[in-house]
């Protein structure tokens, strides 16, 4: 017998921070099923808004456009600060993950701020009514998501901040981005249907 | 057979290399260490465990209904004891025995088929571990506080509201589905991102093993499927404890679409159960055949597009609510359509059979038992996907025969033919083949007498979820019948619980690859280090272990003094970069405690879902504290 044929991956290094480690896919997948829960969430509210002529119920007022509308700007544009972080963190630059991980923080801050403001005008709550059952759920569910990474970015951003961090800090910080991109991304949709539906989407015939 | 042999005799083995590996990945000590593992092999094996014993409990549940129904006007159970055992029964045996089952064998035996030395993330699997325990245990509380739910396994509102389901039996039921579906969505997001990038080196995708590709299946219909569960449990539980409307109709919700939301995951489960199975089948045909299975491409493709089709025909369980005839036209066809794809399946292995050199060891006799069974479960499905005849059928005992058609023959057939296949590379000993075809042949037979009566019950026009039927109704006989067979049902399950006892403990000592099997598992010792393999295998083949010895290639450059595993490309498997694993930790059980003080109280107070998203929180952030060293040495 001959001597077995190795493969030697010693000069391979031990990290990786791009789409090629492992936890960026996890992401990834983990983002696959809260997308999946927040589809099937919309298309039920269609099943239900399509089987009833009078929409808004009874007594709900249409929703207030402007607020959300103009919050959009502070969210969208946090994306970017989670995108410097990300690059800043493939590169290992301190600095630029804390400014990138600090606008992320401060737009996100803001658009989450004029969220629960315009909350105040909404006259409805969940158990008003079906439309206040979906309202909410939408509402509630992507701002939990939102408030949780939120927390996240900020336990990240002290633990760059106090220098203590290594690879797999830097690698969280890059995967944090994914899950930003996602929370950006998935709103979109929520917005139309919560804020826009109302008044555009008419009863089936 | 041919004898163990050593399938690695020409690595040179060092020493000071195996001392490392055991000491990096030896198992903490005490209650505290017990309750961190992370090793795939140990989670794997609760999983297995922990599963088999509500399948125990699951089958206690049908003997009793069983007994119930052996003759007309039984009382041994009442009406309502008999709806809170048939839910029971199903929902034991749907979230609490199948599901987790595959998923632990999927964990024990992928990582080890790619040549790798652990899942991607570790310690996301002992939280799913400690997710599913919860929720069973969640249910299983219940059941034993006389508050068991009642109104069915699929739980169909306006029965399952409120009004017609007081107490907190339909909230235990809805609670439990989110833990368990927590877990399955922990597995399937980490058994994908293995799959995808800790392959051995060249295993391209069209060298993956059957198995794991029936796993990655089964895990992206998980990730698609599962939401639709957890989003049908919670509209029936934030309907009954924070009144919202969801399927209420008084306020503008809709109680059928409870029905889609349930089916449109409920339908996928069947496969998310089965296709796991099907890997079971061509691993055992490839292995005891002696040759590769025929026709990988065609059977891949049509796993695949079996995971595609699971997706396009839910209203085929709900064309007796009154559907537009459109749509029932379009859910007969795709409900037909799966009988192509099963179909090419079958043939592939029978096709394997016939040109292979089948050695008819018990592993095989389940093949074959599966085959015969699957193949009439299929037939049966192919009559129910037809608009008139499911309408007259419908709620009879003869969709009770097909399902258990299915599902027994599709999945626990194959599930007793893996324990038979895999025993020896978990336990180091081989299964008596003398009590495992006496095995076969006792389930077997039991399961016919069960099962088949069923279908002639309901052609006549017995209705399921009965708890008693007046003798006039001349079904006395058939279901004296099926009761019989159901005991001899339970003999079978004894006589393998003996076997598994009497072999771990006397059964012929395995070696390392008994069956000369092709599948990178079979390299490992029996059972497998905690680190699996001393040195990494690259997939020179589709059967790697079918290669010349002198032909093998192996890994060698990884350290050894930390959990370190090679991370390959998605396509070609090429080696990318080295992964260090965390250690072994304690965060994974706390946080599933964290978690379950939330979601078992929120059952009671919604404020626990504050109180325990705060301390989930505390304890995420304890899983993911930087730990040292910071920087990794190269």
């Amino acid at each position: 017998m001959t001597e077995a044929r190795t493969l030697d991956v010693s000069h391979l290094r031990p990290w990786e921070i791009s789409s090629q480690a492992p936890l960026w896919w996890g992401q990834l997948f983990i983002d696959f099923i809260e997308g999946t829960m927040f589809s099937i969430l919309i298309a039920s509210y269609f099943y239900v808004r399509l089987r009833v002529d009078v929409w808004p119920p009874p007594g709900d007022q249409f929703p207030h456009t402007l607020l959300p509308s103009l919050a959009l700007i502070p969210l969208i544009l946090s994306a970017a600060g989670s995108y410097w972080a990300s690059e800043a963190a493939k590169k290992n630059s301190r600095a630029g993950m804390i400014g990138g991980l600090l606008l992320n923080l401060v737009l996100a801050g803001a658009a989450l701020a004029m969220r629960l403001i315009e909350w105040h005008s909404i006259n409805f709550n969940w158990k008003a009514d079906a439309l206040g059952s979906y309202t909410w759920a939408f509402l509630g569910l992507h701002t939990f998501d939102y408030i949780a990474d939120l927390v996240f970015t900020i336990v990240l951003f002290v633990i760059i901040v106090s220098g203590r961090y290594g690879e797999k800090e830097r690698l969280g910080v890059h995967v944090d981005s994914v899950v930003w991109y996602f929370i950006v991304g998935i709103w979109i949709p929520i917005y139309i249907v919560v804020y826009w539906c109302p008044y555009i989407v008419e009863t089936a015939q | 057979m041919k004898p163990a042999q050593d399938v690695l005799p020409n690595v040179p083995t060092c020493e000071q290399d195996i001392a490392d590996l055991e000491r990096v990945w030896r198992h903490p000590r005490g209650i505290g260490g017990w309750l961190s593992y992370t090793t795939h092999q140990a989670i794997g094996m609760r999983y297995i465990v922990t599963a088999f014993v509500f399948l125990l409990a699951g089958g206690i549940e049908a003997l009793l209904m069983r007994t119930q129904l052996a003759l007309p006007n039984n009382t041994f159970l009442g009406p309502d004891r008999y709806n809170e055992i048939f839910t029971t029964h199903g929902t034991t045996m749907m979230f609490l025995f199948a599901v987790p089952m595959m998923e632990g064998f999927g964990i024990y035996l992928v990582p080890l088929m790619l040549g790798t030395r652990n899942v991607a993330f570790p310690r996301l699997n002992a939280f799913g571990y400690w997710m599913y325990l919860a929720g069973a245990l969640f249910l299983y509380w219940g059941v034993f506080t006389n508050a068991a739910p009642d109104m069915g396994w699929f739980a169909y509102t306006p029965l399952s509201g409120p009004q017609f389901t007081p107490g907190k039996r339909a909230d235990y039921w809805a609670q439990m589905i989110t833990f368990t579906e927590v877990s399955a969505m922990c597995v399937a997001a980490e058994l994908i991102a293995t799959i995808f990038k800790q392959r051995a080196p060249r295993m391209s995708l069209n060298r993956i093993p059957l198995y794991v590709w029936a796993m990655l299946i089964q895990s992206f219909m998980v990730l698609f499927a599962m939401p639709a569960v957890m989003i049908a449990s919670s509209f029936i539980l934030s309907d009954r404890t924070v009144a919202t409307h969801f399927v209420n109709p008084a306020e503008g919700g809709d109680p059928l679409l409870y029905q889609h939301v349930f089916w449109f995951f409920g339908h996928p489960e069947v496969y998310i159960i089965f296709i796991p199975a099907l890997g079971f089948v061509s691993a055992i045909v490839s292995a005891h055949t002696r040759r590769e299975v025929f026709g990988y491409t065609a059977m891949v493709l049509s796993q695949i597009a079996n995971g595609f089709i699971a997706f396009g025909l839910w209203v085929h369980h709900m064309f007796a609510t009154g559907l537009p005839q459109i749509g029932e036209a379009y859910f007969t066809a795709s409900s037909l359509m799966i009988a192509i794809t099963s179909g090419v399946q079958i043939f592939c292995w029978i096709a394997t059979l016939w040109t292979g050199r089948p050695r008819f060891t018990t592993a095989l006799h389940f093949v074959y038992g599966f085959i015969a069974i699957f193949v009439l479960g299929g037939m049966t499905g192919v009559m129910l996907a037809s608009v008139p005849l499911d309408l007259q059928v419908h709620d009879t005992f003869f969709v009770v025969a097909h399902f258990h058609y299915v599902l027994i023959g599709g999945a626990v057939f194959p599930l007793m033919g893996a324990f038979y296949h895999w025993f020896p590379k978990m336990t180091g000993r081989l299964m008596d083949e003398f009590i495992g075809k006496l095995n076969f042949w006792v389930l077997f037979i039991g399961f016919n007498l069960t099962f088949f009566p069923m279908h002639i019950l309901g052609l006549k026009g017995m209705p399921r979820r009965i708890y008693t039927y007046p003798p006039e109704a001349g079904w006395g006989p058939l279901n004296h019948l099926a009761t019989i067979g159901a005991f001899i049902l339970a003999i079978g399950g004894a006589i393998f619980l003996a076997n598994v006892f009497w072999s771990r403990k006397y059964g012929r000592i395995a070696g390392n690859n008994p069956w000369d099997a092709d599948s990178l598992e079979w390299a490992a010792a029996s059972p497998p280090a905690n680190y699996n393999f001393e040195y990494l295998p690259a997939a020179t083949s589709r059967s790697p272990l079918w290669v010349p010895p002198e032909d093998r290639t192996f890994v060698t450059g990884l350290r050894n003094d930390r959990r370190e595993v090679l991370v390959t490309t998605l396509m070609d498997a090429e080696p990318h970069h080295r992964y260090v694993l965390p250690p072994p930790s304690i965060w994974p059980f706390l946080t599933a405690v964290a978690v379950t003080i939330g979601f078992a109280g929120s059952v009671f107070n919604a404020w626990y879902v504050t109180w325990g998203s705060i301390l989930t929180g505390i304890c995420l952030i304890g899983w993911f504290w930087p730990r040292r060293p910071l920087e990794l040495e190269p």
